[in-house]
């Protein structure tokens, strides 16, 4: 297969998003502008200016005509999708790291980072008008968090409950209504770095930095599958049409020093849903994966890595046609 | 695909005019592709053409997908054009999933025709006693049986490896010359050779030590050989352990051949003993 680069960054890339419908592919960066592209020839539509310092987080909702970033400088920012311009801002008292629109876009779900004296914090505000006065609302529901602060977060169903996945490798089910904890799972030992669902949501797959990757029951935080990785796994995502998952990761920038650092050697990993077996790599990258999203047709994938590029694959028909054995 | 044609002798022509002078671009459609051909100056400031081909497709999508095509580029993209940016976007070469299977090695069609050369090398020169790659005569196994038919594997030559003994300009101690006394300790060594397995893609940071935890579920060894950088002392990527039984050896080839350690896939095979 032939992959799209886009190089519209120049600091490592933190996420990459499709919009529901797929066309529409969103990247975030160290740099300071989010930028979306077109995902089927990879043109770029635009860039989001604003953001004073790294965006760590981006969502759409689902119509895509809000984009909304969280951003080191303290903000969170909602923006226009199809102008650019932006709509509206919330300022925090840290850094903000994850953020997520609920699935009918009424309401969004960020929290910001452990700094400065203020605990890590989950706030839901409510995104049904958003103007000027959107950072003067009050949140609807602020949850402190007292131990490990969250890296991941994830709508659950019927937008009653939040999941969160958190530095220590804990991820716990939230009540949206009294803001108590529903459930905890402690599989993993180590941070946990992205969380995604698969289609219909019954399930998400969280990546972490204990080498592994676990498939969750989305409803009681079972643990259904571990797929096991001699790195770091930065990103996993599901296929929303054949039994597969990938995984994004690699050492960390500042871990390799000594080791072998041959160029385009870093590599997406796709092993078996069910049998938790890897079949296949694919190479390419100059440094590790921070982000990878499969496109909603199941028809390609992209990844966004530490080198600041975002590479869009489409699969051949090899990738189709490949048989587990089993 | 971006194709880049240097017309160096036209250039020189040129120079002395003050090489202000480029042709404008142009863009041509011809059956659904545009050809976009520029003109511009490289690093060697000799003008270079660069011609661009894109497909030109007509989708069927669904509407709101149809209406975010006509959206008009914002921030960064503001001036770009309609199609994509070659600055921004680029066709990156071909690469394919590499597909594992736990019982064989992923596809690579070059391995295959060197595999080819080995096997047709082997028909060429067998012992008959120990289907080593020797003549029967000096062959040093007359009188042993441990070694039955290997013909199957592969034996690749040490690539810029240091094999124990180093024929030919070395000293060579009384016992390991020709025609000494001591037969049985040459086969002692020789046969360590042919338990001797070649583990390489190491990664630099490899030690004995790791090399050791690596190899010692296998069995009992009798030598573990790492090359090292002599300055650095870091790994040079390949180590020789001899093995006390063929098993063991035949089993650890099996399985570490492949293995993901430390982020790099081990090349484990058996060691091409020294051409003596």
């Amino acid at each position: 297969m032939k992959p799209l680069m886009l190089h519209g960054h120049e600091r490592a890339i933190t996420q990459i998003k499709y919009n529901r419908e797929g066309d529409l592919l969103f990247s975030s960066a160290k740099d300071h502008s989010p930028n979306v592209w077109y995902s089927l020839n990879g043109e770029r539509l635009g860039t989001f200016n604003g953001h004073s310092g790294a965006v760590w987080t981006l969502d759409i909702d689902w119509q895509t005509r809000f984009f909304m970033s969280g951003a080191a400088d303290f903000t969170l920012r909602i923006w226009d999708c199809s102008t650019g311009t932006q709509l509206g801002n919330i300022v925090t008292r840290s850094s903000v790291r994850t953020c997520a629109f609920s699935y009918s876009g009424n309401m969004a779900v960020f929290t910001t980072d452990k700094a400065m004296g203020h605990p890590c914090e989950i706030f839901v505000v409510d995104t049904r008008n958003i103007d000027s006065s959107f950072s003067d609302n009050d949140p609807i529901m602020r949850i402190p968090i007292s131990d490990s602060k969250v890296t991941s977060i994830l709508w659950g169903a019927l937008d009653e409950t939040i999941l969160t996945g958190h530095e220590d490798g804990t991820v716990k089910i939230w009540d949206l209504q009294s803001g108590k904890e529903l459930a905890k799972a402690r599989e993993h030992t180590n941070s946990v770095n992205d969380m995604q669902m698969n289609k219909d949501q019954s399930m998400f797959i969280t990546a972490s930095k204990d080498n592994t990757a676990r498939l969750f029951d989305a409803n009681n935080l079972m643990a259904l599958k571990v797929y096991k990785t001699e790195r770091p796994v930065n990103s996993a995502a599901i296929s929303p049409i054949l039994d597969h998952v990938v995984l994004g990761g690699g050492q960390e920038a500042m871990d390799v020093t000594t080791t072998s650092t041959r160029i385009g050697k870093f590599d997406s990993r796709f092993f078996h849903l069910v049998f938790e077996e890897e079949f296949g790599r694919v190479k390419g990258h100059f440094g590790p994966i921070n982000s990878v999203a499969f496109h909603p047709d199941g028809k390609s994938y992209s990844s966004g890595g530490e080198d600041g590029y975002v590479r869009v694959h489409t699969f051949d028909q090899s990738y189709y046609e490949f048989n587990f054995d089993y | 695909m971006p194709d880049i044609e240097v017309k160096s002798s036209w250039a020189d022509e040129v120079e002395d005019d003050g090489n202000q002078k480029l042709p404008e671009p142009t863009e041509t459609i011809k059956n659904g592709v545009k050809t976009i051909t520029e003109y511009t100056f490289n690093e060697n400031n000799q003008k270079v053409k660069i011609v661009r081909q894109y497909k030109m497709e007509k989708r069927i999508v669904s509407k709101t997908i149809a209406q975010r095509k006509t959206w008009p580029k914002f921030g960064d993209s503001h001036n770009d054009k309609p199609g994509p940016n070659p600055a921004t976007t680029i066709v990156a070469e071909d690469v394919y999933m590499q597909f594992i299977t736990n019982k064989e090695d992923s596809d690579k069609p070059d391995d295959s025709g060197i595999n080819k050369l080995k096997g047709m090398d082997q028909n060429v020169m067998k012992c008959r006693n120990c289907k080593g790659d020797h003549w029967t005569t000096k062959c040093p196994y007359k009188d042993s049986l441990v070694l039955a038919n290997k013909a199957a594997e592969e034996k690749k030559p040490p690539i810029g490896g240091m094999e124990k003994k180093e024929t030919g300009g070395k000293y060579v101690p009384p016992s390991l010359r020709e025609g000494a006394k001591n037969t049985d300790s040459m086969s002692h060594q020789r046969r360590d050779d042919t338990l001797a397995i070649r583990i390489s893609n190491l990664s630099e940071n490899t030690q004995e030590a790791d090399l050791e935890d690596l190899v010692k579920p296998f069995g009992p060894y009798s030598k573990l050989y790492l090359a090292k950088d002599k300055n650095t002392n870091c790994c040079k990527g390949f180590a020789y352990v001899h093995f006390k039984f063929r098993a063991d050896a035949a089993k650890a080839i099996e399985m570490l051949d492949g293995f993901g350690y430390d982020h790099l896939i081990l090349n484990v095979d058996w060691s091409k003993p020294s051409q003596n």
